[in-house]
């Protein structure tokens, strides 16, 4: 690895967003809208109720941010450069397929600490919801293992982009969506179906958010449970990162990546 | 010592065979053309050339190192251009080049990449994304690319396809004077006969995966059958059918020219004037045309397409 190929692909990166409306309301746009559908409903249920489920149901929205946006992301971008057909030059150069993932962690990071910071403040005018007020420890635990959890369903997804081209596209959108409902991030483990809850368990993600609701609840945090999700979280990245090298050697193979399909 | 030494590469793709266990190599600084039509296997032979696709079979040396174990290395020391593909289509064309700049980690980034595009007039527009670029600017701007990193082995797809007639000479001009003044190898692939011609020093065809023994082009041409006479008579036209006849050469007839093909100019063209000047028939005019590598191109492929359909039907095609 080289850094200054990752600076250049930082740059390219960089460079893909500050010019595309797309990626510039995937920052800002879609969390705010997510701060108002979620907060408004939650303000109301929170008149109903004597339980804190504003700050829970908020905690839940800013922290599922740096989900959302790192795994995205890593797969928006690997396919920007198939739509604009720039793969061939990119490959054929001496870029390294771990060049383009660390600037992609990177960029997953910036963007997401992006998002994070304009629903921060957005939270607190709005519901006077300070993110800030968690134990910073704590929230860099929570931030961590979910980052390392998000890069790793990225790379899966990038595996079927480079193994099956553009036509699965959509999975960059959808996958993340299917993970939410199991990661218990605005209700709890025990509200799950049984069914639900097996899968649930299993999770990282699900962990996190446990622990998020003890410590907005100021309830002593399960230390063991984070982790077993941090392991969990490197295991699947590093699993993650072999199967998106064999699905981009393959794509040599077959030929996709030399017609940037 | 050759710059790229192919050794019994093959790559199929299902129901097709691209690369049929082709072995060739380029010496280094010279401009090597692979010639073909459509379909022959000569983008295939670039994309493993360039690390984009993997053959079934084979090795690749390229400056003296085994390039699949080596690739990231050699990969900073070659470019390609291809008028196939185009940078970010998102990206402005300064934006594009300074990204790649920056991957080969070029020093004094800024006056490399003006001078490069100034060279290639494409500087004016340097804050125009890709995607609003005509076809031959797009082809310009990777060019420069190809170009960023002072590359010792150059694949040239169609390089100049889409650029104007007088940009296209610019280019092969820089391009012949960049070989002469670095020692760069080039692998050049064209549809344009007369520039492969022109800019090659040796060529190779390919047809169904396969590939020829390279040559010059007046070696290849030299493989040429046929030529094609052209008398002009203002008189005696009768007398020289009728000698045509004789030798059972079939011609054409157009008002007061006779257009013939001969097989082995030597043998037939000189006893042919021989009975003429003993018959006393004179013409006004001769006219011999000379074999272009098109011609070349054509008949190879005529003759590579027959002995594909006599493998297939066991009949020769006449």
């Amino acid at each position: 690895m080289k850094l200054h190929r990752i600076k250049a692909l930082i740059l390219n990166y960089y460079y893909f967003s500050i010019d595309s409306l797309d990626r510039l309301f995937d920052v800002f746009y879609w969390p705010i809208m997510d701060l108002f559908i979620w907060g408004f409903m939650t303000f109301y249920i929170q008149g109903l109720s004597e339980y804190n489920v504003l700050n829970t149901i908020l905690g839940g929205i800013v922290l599922w941010i740096f989900i959302w946006r790192s795994s995205q992301d890593m797969v928006v971008y690997i396919l920007e450069s198939f739509w604009s057909r720039s793969v061939y030059h990119l490959f054929s150069s001496p870029v390294q397929f771990s060049e383009i993932v660390a600037s992609l962690f990177f960029l997953g990071i910036i963007r997401s600490l992006a998002a994070f910071l304009t629903m921060a403040v957005v939270s607190f005018l709005l519901y006077q919801f300070n993110v800030f007020a968690f134990n910073l420890l704590h929230f860099i635990m929570f931030v961590s293992i979910l980052f390392l959890f998000a890069w790793a369903v990225g790379l899966l997804v990038s595996s079927f982009i480079f193994r099956y081209g553009t036509r699965l596209q959509v999975l960059a959108w959808s996958t993340i969506w299917i993970i939410q409902p199991f990661s218990c991030v605005f209700y709890p483990l025990s509200s799950l179906p049984s069914w639900a809850a097996k899968i649930a368990i299993l999770l990282p993600t699900t962990h996190v958010f446990e622990q998020l609701r003890a410590s907005i609840a100021g309830q002593p945090i399960d230390y063991y449970s984070l982790l077993y999700s941090l392991i969990v979280s490197i295991v699947f990245l590093i699993v993650a990162a072999f199967i998106a090298a064999r699905a981009l050697e393959k794509a040599k193979v077959s030929g996709s990546l030399a017609k940037a399909e | 010592m050759d710059t790229v030494v192919v050794k019994n590469l093959k790559k199929t793709f299902p129901g097709v065979t691209a690369v049929n266990n082709i072995s060739f190599s380029v010496k280094k600084g010279e401009i090597f053309g692979l010639l073909g039509v459509n379909g022959a296997g000569k983008s295939t032979t670039i994309n493993i050339l360039t690390g984009l696709l993997r053959p079934d079979s084979g090795k690749i040396t390229i400056f003296g190192k085994d390039f699949f174990k080596n690739e990231e290395e050699i990969k900073n020391r070659f470019n390609v251009a291809t008028a196939y593909y185009s940078l970010s289509t998102n990206l402005t064309v300064r934006q594009n080049l300074e990204v790649y700049a920056r991957i080969y980690n070029i020093k004094n980034r800024k006056k490399k990449i003006e001078e490069l595009s100034e060279r290639f007039m494409i500087s004016h527009r340097f804050k125009t994304k890709v995607h609003s670029l005509s076809s031959g600017e797009r082809t310009r701007v990777v060019l420069v690319k190809a170009l960023l990193n002072d590359p010792e082995l150059l694949f040239l797809d169609e390089c100049t396809v889409g650029l104007d007639p007088d940009v296209a000479e610019i280019v092969r001009d820089y391009l012949r004077r960049y070989n002469k003044e670095t020692g760069c190898t080039i692998i050049f692939t064209s549809h344009y006969m007369q520039e492969v011609e022109e800019m090659c020093d040796r060529i190779a065809f390919m047809y169904d995966g396969k590939i020829s023994n390279p040559g010059k082009a007046e070696e290849l041409l030299k493989e040429l059958e046929t030529q094609t006479v052209r008398l002009h008579f203002s008189r005696q036209i009768n007398k020289a059918q009728q000698i045509l006849r004789e030798n059972n050469i079939s011609f054409e007839k157009k008002k007061n020219i006779l257009e013939f093909t001969i097989q082995n100019r030597e043998k037939i063209i000189y006893p042919l004037l021989e009975q003429f000047v003993k018959k006393g028939v004179a013409f006004d005019d001769m006219h011999l045309s000379k074999p272009t590598l098109e011609d070349y191109f054509i008949q190879r492929s005529k003759k590579d397409q027959n002995l594909n359909s006599t493998k297939e039907t066991g009949i020769e095609k006449r």
